[in-house]
């Protein structure tokens, strides 16, 4: 569904939706992009270039409650909260991330609290430009046709609007009286598609990314690995700037009579010194270079393999927040250009890439 | 900070007796199983002290940075204490009364069970500790640098703001407090268990730091251990 709606009508779906939901969406903070909270429509700023820390936090927040317990009575309750939410102004990488997210909770036993919190979220996309550490195009996730209830794309005169749900196109009917797209804004999308195809200054240097598994299961050996190792801070940025990160720590408090208390989930990253270290003391990962190589690894390859899908959407957040310089699109190119001068075996009927 | 729990004060006192706190109470007894040390070493008479308390409890927390780094008080460790006590105390530098020796943290000293970092402490952090040991729970103290902290807490990074901040080799369990509110990280928790010095330096060199600002940069707090070698196998 292709709708279009005018400027004022843009005006009027966002107004709409902050006065009837919670709302987060994109303001500027010290002068950069984030997601926050909006109560009013003035403190909507749409970027076109990534926020620094993804928006998954709102679906998986950095500390949730998951359990209520008194130890006197023996009684333990769960505890879901979740209100009904907007998220507004993610791109197409933040979509495709929380795509991601949905299969990693609903996998094995599903998790009652970010499905819950899921449900009850309208997702709202809009289009955006690469900044100096995107690269998306390398790994097919530029535009985005599912996870969300409405996608809209600036174009002449206001935007395309894509409703991905039954739900979205409600909404858009409610707030922004759509009309039909004139042939000639689909033309002006599909320009402005291409030339975002050539924006791109961060590229991965592989013609088919579902090899990436299959490239990164020849690299443990690579010498990146002490190289990258030797100057990473472990101080976990990247993890939690990275939207499909979702490892967590859970943790218990009680109150001052510890008679009560509640156990709570907290964001956890693998780069971490602690995060692999058990009972005794041991560490199953106790270098820097063991703890990224690991990461990229979760990225590129291991749950690749267990959720069919990469899980690096190309947001190049990690590269950006990473204080020493450490760039998973350069990072993953030189892995790459080991396997071109070892060439892999490659499936057949796949392009070696 | 302590004595700010006032809310909890009497949660507390049905579970520990307080037997000696020198701020808050005049009696004293020396019979106790956990003992909270506040302040850095600075003179000999301290030692003895701190040996006594170590002796009678059975658990020992230092308690802020004074105690658990040395705290500021370790800046007079780059001069000589003659020379310190001379700029402080003029010409009654030479009473006994104003002997003093380079500061240091307790544990080196005695081996302290576990750290409430920070300056100052925070309260939550305190209680947290307070509340473990008497579940007999090793109480959580964070080992990870404060741009956990502060990407918790959704913060534009200081280095992207255009200024330098100690947060990426300090202890986090701050909640970024001071980043939140617009400034920088200065350190006060002290460094990590392993904190990356030698990358650090190098991140203050590319943010435009001079060699000698950013040696200076570690030693607000971190000044001591990177004194006796904490950190050195990476610096």
């Amino acid at each position: 569904m292709m709708d279009f709606i005018t400027k004022k009508g843009f005006r009027n779906l966002a107004q709409g939706l902050i006065k009837d939901y919670v709302f987060y969406g994109p303001v500027t903070k010290d002068g950069f992009p984030a997601f926050s909270r909006i109560e009013e429509f003035s403190q909507l700023k749409l970027s076109q270039t990534p926020s620094h820390i993804s928006a998954k936090g709102f679906l998986f927040p950095p500390k949730e409650t998951l359990l209520r317990f008194d130890i006197e009575k023996g009684m333990a309750e769960g505890v879901a909260d979740a209100e009904k939410q907007v998220l507004f102004g993610l791109h197409s990488c933040d979509v495709h991330a929380i795509n991601l997210m949905d299969r990693v909770f609903s996998y094995g036993k599903p998790d009652v609290n970010y499905l819950k919190r899921r449900e009850n979220t309208i997702i709202v996309g809009t289009e955006c430009v690469p900044d100096e550490y995107c690269f998306c195009a390398s790994i097919g996730t530029m535009t985005v046709d599912e996870g969300f209830d409405i996608f809209l794309h600036g174009v002449k005169g206001g935007f395309i609007a894509r409703a991905g749900s039954g739900r979205g196109r409600s909404l858009l009917k409610k707030y922004a009286s759509p009309s039909k797209t004139k042939r000639a804004a689909l033309k002006e999308l599909e320009r402005l598609t291409e030339k975002k195809k050539t924006l791109f200054k961060a590229r991965l240097d592989i013609d088919d990314p579902s090899l990436l598994p299959l490239v990164y299961s020849f690299a443990d050996g690579h010498p990146v690995w002490e190289k990258i190792g030797a100057v990473c801070y472990g101080c976990g940025s990247c993890n939690n700037v990275c939207p499909t990160c979702y490892c967590f720590d859970v943790r218990d408090e009680v109150s001052m009579d510890l008679k009560k208390g509640t156990r709570s989930r907290v964001w956890d990253g693998c780069t971490l010194e602690d995060f692999a270290k058990v009972t005794g003391g041991m560490n199953f990962r106790k270098t820097r270079a063991d703890r990224l190589r690991h990461r990229f690894n979760r990225k590129f390859r291991y749950l690749a393999d267990r959720f069919k899908g990469l899980f690096c959407v190309g947001c190049g957040r990690c590269s950006r927040t990473c204080l020493v310089k450490i760039n998973i699109s350069e990072v993953t190119n030189e892995i790459l250009r080991a396997s071109k001068e070892r060439p892999l075996a490659v499936p057949a009927g796949k392009s070696k890439g | 900070m302590v004595l700010n729990c006032e809310e909890e004060f009497p949660a507390i006192v049905e579970l520990v007796n307080i037997v000696n706190f020198r701020e808050a109470m005049s009696e004293r007894s020396n019979d106790y199983d956990i003992a909270f040390i506040e302040g850095s070493i600075s003179r000999k008479e301290e030692i003895r002290k701190l040996k006594d308390i170590r002796e009678r409890a059975s658990v020992v927390v230092a308690l802020g940075a004074c105690a658990t780094t040395g705290g500021l008080n370790c800046l007079k460790n780059r001069f000589p204490m003659e020379e310190v006590k001379s700029i402080v105390y003029g010409k009654d530098a030479g009473l006994k009364i104003y002997d003093t020796i380079p500061a240091a943290p307790i544990d080196s000293i005695i081996k302290v069970d576990h750290r409430i970092h920070g300056c100052p402490i925070i309260k939550e952090e305190f209680l947290e500790t307070l509340k473990s040991l008497l579940m007999g729970k090793t109480p959580f103290t964070p080992n990870y640098p404060v741009c956990v902290d502060c990407k918790l807490a959704g913060n534009i990074c200081v280095f992207e703001k255009g200024m330098t901040c100690a947060g990426p080799v300090t202890r986090a369990g701050c909640k970024a407090v001071c980043v939140t509110y617009g400034r920088i990280c200065w350190g006060c928790r002290g460094l990590t268990d392993d904190p990356n010095i030698s990358a650090h330096k190098e991140t203050l060199g590319r943010y435009g730091l001079a060699e000698e600002s950013v040696l200076r940069s570690f030693d607000l707090y971190g000044g001591y251990a990177l004194e006796k070698g904490r950190g050195k196998k990476n610096a």
